[in-house]
C-alpha cells in the first residue's frame, strides 16, 4: 500500500520536526529564564551597591561631624579623650571615601563628586588638625581666632551638600538602572510567554499527529486481525468450493457414462439382431445356390457372407470397447463417490493376502515371484482403497515382464515422519521416460500393446492415492524394470473429504 | 394363473430401441400376453391408476420399469405403485442400465420385486429378458383389485 507508506513517512517527518521544534523552543525558553534571572541578580547587586555608597557617604558625614565636634570641644577644653575621638574619626575618613570612590567607579559623575569630596575632606581635616596642634602647643587663643576667621563652617556645609548630592545622585541613578533592568526583564517575559505559546502549539501539533498515527496503526492492526481470522473462513470456503466442484465432476462423469450406456445397449442389441437376420439371409442364399444355382448374383452373396458380417463385427468390437471405456469412467467416478472408512491396516498382512490370495494364480501363470519385505509401516486408511492400489501395481508388475526373464517383484516400505513410502519394484520391460507421466492418464498405455487392458489401472491408482492424501510416481528406464513409489500419509485425514 | 384374465404387461421405457429389444425377446421366450408400452412416466401412471383397461379395473398386471425417464424418476413411479392401496401387489420388475448399489437398494426398499440391470452385451441382455419371460410364464400373480 504505497499511499499509506507515503502518509506514514510524512507523519514521521512532521512528528520528528515537531519534536525538534519543541526541544529548540525549550532551550530558548531556558536561555530567556537564565537571562531574566541574571538581570534581576544584576538589579539586586545595583541596589546593594547604591546602598553601600549611601552608607559610606553618611558614615563619612557622621565622622566629619564628630571630628568637627571633637575639635571645637578641644579648643574650649583640651581634654585628651576629645583628641582621641578626633583622631579616631578623622582616621576613618580616608578609607571610607576611598571605598566610596571604588564603589562609584562605574559612574563618572559620582566618581568626580567623590574625588571632590575627598579633596574637601582632606583640606578640612588638615585645617582641623592645624587648630588642634595650636591648642596642644598652648596657643589656644590663636587657634580660636584662626577658627573664627576661617570659613570652616562654610566648607563643612559644602561637604554636607556634596555628600547629599552623592547620595541623591546614587538613588536617581539606581532608579534609572532599575527601570532599565525591569525593561529587559519585561521584554524577556514577553518573549518567554511567546516561546511558551509556541511550545504549546508545537506539542499539541505533535500530539495530534502522533495520535492520528497511533489510531491509524490501531486501525490497521484491527484490520490485520480481521484478515487473519477471516483467512481460515476463506480457506474453509474455498475448500468447500473445490469439493463442490469435484463432486460436480464426479456426478457429471457418472451421469454421462450412464447416459452413454443406454444408446450402446441399442447399438449392441440391434447389431445382434442384424447378425441373426443376416444369418438367416446367408442360409437362404446358400440354399438358393444349392437348389437354383445362378439365381443369386455375386454381389448379394458377397454382401450376405462377407460385407455384412465384417461390418457388424467392427460395430460390435467398437461398441464393446466403448462399453469398457464407459465402465472404466463409471468405476472411477464410483470410486470417487465412495465413502472412505479409515481403519488400522497391518500392511504386511494386507500385502501377504494379496500375494497369496487373489494374485497367486496370476503370478504363477506369468511366472513371476513376488517378495514382500518385512516390517512395512502400518497405515490408518481405507482398506479397499489401499488394497486396490497395491493389487493394481502388483498386477502390472507381473504383467509387463521382459521376454525370457522371470519376473521378480519386490515390495518395500519405510516411514518418513508422518508419511509412509512404499515401493513396488519389478525387473520387467520398463517404461521410457517420456511416458512416465502419461501412463497415469486414463486410457493411456506405454510400450508394445501386446497385453490386454484399457489403460485404466494406473489412472485408478493415482486417483486413489490422491484421495488418500498421497502421491504416486515412478522410476524406470526401458528394459531395466520399473519402480512405482507410493507416498501416503500414515493416517487418513478425514478433513477435506465428504462426511 | 387366471385363464380368464390374462396378465397385462406394462412396459415403461423411454428408449424405443430398448423397448423393441425387450419386446422381441419376451416374444421369443414364448410370452404372448398383451404388452402396453409407455414412453414416459406421466402417461404410464395415468394408465395404471385411471385407465379402464389398466390394472386397477382390469385384472392382474406386471410392470417393467426403467429408472431413467424423461419426466420423472422411475423410483417415483415405483413408490407410487407400491404406496397405492390397490396397486401395491402388482409385481414390478425394474429393468434399467443403472447398476449403482445404492440405487438397487433403494428400489428394493421401495418394494420392487426384481431388479435387472440391462447388460450392454446383447447376448446377456437377450438371455436375461428371455429368462424373465420364462419366469413370467410360471409365476402366479395376484388378481387385480377388480377381480
Amino acid at each position: 500500500m504505497p499511499v499509506l507508506q507515503v502518509r506514514e513517512s510524512r507523519i514521521n517527518r512532521t512528528g520528528i520536526a515537531g519534536l525538534i521544534a519543541s526541544f529548540v523552543l525549550l532551550i530558548v525558553a531556558f536561555a530567556f529564564v537564565i537571562s531574566g534571572f541574571a538581570a534581576s541578580q544584576r538589579a539586586s547587586e545595583l541596589v546593594i551597591e547604591t546602598y553601600d555608597v549611601k552608607d559610606m557617604v553618611s558614615e563619612v558625614s557622621r565622622d566629619i561631624e564628630r571630628a568637627e565636634a571633637a575639635r571645637r570641644g578641644y579648643m574650649l577644653d583640651p581634654a585628651p579623650f576629645r583628641l582621641r575621638v578626633f583622631n579616631e574619626s578623622s582616621s576613618r575618613l580616608d578609607p571610607s571615601i576611598d571605598q566610596v570612590r571604588y564603589l562609584t567607579a562605574e559612574s563618572p559623575g559620582q566618581r568626580a563628586r567623590a574625588d571632590r569630596l575627598k579633596r574637601l575632606v582632606a583640606e578640612h581635616v588638615a585645617r582641623m588638625r592645624e587648630t588642634i596642634e595650636m591648642v596642644r602647643s598652648g596657643r589656644a587663643e590663636e587657634a580660636r581666632r584662626q577658627f573664627d576667621i576661617t570659613d570652616d563652617g562654610r566648607q563643612l556645609i559644602e561637604i554636607r551638600k556634596l555628600a547629599d548630592a552623592i547620595e541623591e545622585t546614587g538613588e536617581s541613578e539606581l532608579t534609572e538602572r532599575l527601570a532599565e533592568v525591569r525593561g529587559t526583564v519585561g521584554w524577556t517575559q514577553w518573549l518567554l510567554i511567546g516561546v511558551g505559546l509556541a511550545l504549546v502549539v508545537a506539542s499539541l501539533g505533535t500530539m495530534i499527529l502522533l495520535r492520528r498515527f497511533t489510531s491509524d496503526l490501531l486501525a490497521s492492526r484491527a484490520r490485520l486481525h480481521l484478515l487473519n481470522t477471516n483467512l481460515e473462513a476463506v480457506v474453509t470456503e474455498r475448500t468447500a468450493d473445490l469439493k463442490r466442484a469435484n463432486d460436480e465432476i464426479q456426478r457429471f462423469a457418472y451421469i454421462v457414462s450412464h447416459d452413454l450406456r443406454s444408446p450402446l445397449v441399442n447399438v449392441m442389441g440391434f447389431t445382434a439382431e442384424l447378425e441373426t437376420a443376416n444369418a438367416a439371409l446367408a442360409a437362404l442364399i446358400s440354399r438358393l445356390d444349392e437348389e437354383q444355382p445362378g439365381l443369386v448374383d455375386e454381389a448379394a452373396r458377397l454382401a450376405a457372407n462377407e460385407d455384412i458380417p465384417e461390418s457388424l463385427g467392427f460395430i460390435r468390437s467398437s461398441s464393446e470397447k466403448m462399453d469398457r471405456l464407459i465402465n472404466a469412467i463409471l468405476a472411477l467416478s464410483r470410486q470417487g463417490r465412495r465413502v472412505l472408512t479409515p481403519e488400522r491396516l497391518d500392511m504386511n498382512a494386507l500385502l501377504g493376502n494379496i500375494v497369496t490370495g487373489s494374485l497367486a494364480t496370476l503370478a504363477d501363470e506369468r511366472g513371476s515371484r513376488i517378495t514382500v519385505e518385512d516390517r512395512l509401516p502400518d497405515l490408518h486408511h481405507d482398506r479397499l482403497a489401499v488394497e486396490q492400489i497395491f493389487q493394481n501395481l502388483l498386477e502390472n508388475a507381473t504383467k509387463y515382464t521382459r521376454p525370457g526373464v522371470a519376473g521378480e517383484v519386490v515390495v518395500s516400505g519405510r516411514r518418513e515422519g508422518s508419511r509412509a513410502i512404499f515401493e513396488v519394484a519389478d525387473n520387467g520391460r520398463g517404461i521410457p521416460p517420456e511416458d512416465h507421466e502419461r501412463v497415469f492418464e486414463l486410457f493411456r498405455r506405454s510400450g508394445a500393446q501386446d497385453q490386454q487392458g484399457e489403460g485404466i489401472g494406473l489412472a485408478h491408482v493415482r486417483s486413489l492415492a490422491y484421495r488418500l492424501g498421497g502421491t504416486i510416481s515412478l522410476r524406470s528406464a526401458v528394459n531395466e524394470g520399473a519402480t512405482f513409489i507410493v507416498d501416503l500419509p500414515t493416517a487418513y485425514d478425514t478433513e477435506g473429504d465428504r462426511p | 394363473m387366471n385363464a380368464h384374465q390374462p396378465v397385462n404387461i406394462v412396459m415403461i421405457e423411454d428408449d424405443e430401441g430398448h423397448a423393441r429389444l425387450i419386446e422381441k425377446n419376451i416374444r421369443r421366450a414364448g410370452i404372448s400376453n398383451r404388452l402396453r408400452h409407455f414412453l414416459d412416466g406421466t402417461s404410464a401412471l395415468k394408465f395404471l391408476l385411471e385407465d379402464p383397461e389398466g390394472p386397477m379395473r382390469n385384472g392382474p398386471a406386471l410392470v417393467l420399469l426403467d429408472l431413467n425417464l424423461p419426466d420423472m424418476s422411475g423410483t417415483d413411479i415405483l413408490a407410487r405403485i407400491k404406496g397405492d392401496e390397490r396397486l401395491h401387489r402388482v409385481p414390478v420388475v425394474v429393468l434399467t442400465t443403472t447398476d449403482d448399489k445404492v440405487e438397487i437398494q433403494r428400489c428394493y426398499d421401495l418394494g420392487c420385486n426384481v431388479y435387472i440391470t440391462k447388460p450392454v452385451n446383447y447376448e446377456s441382455f437377450a438371455d436375461a429378458i428371455r429368462q424373465l419371460g420364462l419366469f413370467l410364464s410360471v409365476i402366479q400373480l395376484p388378481n387385480g383389485e377388480g377381480a
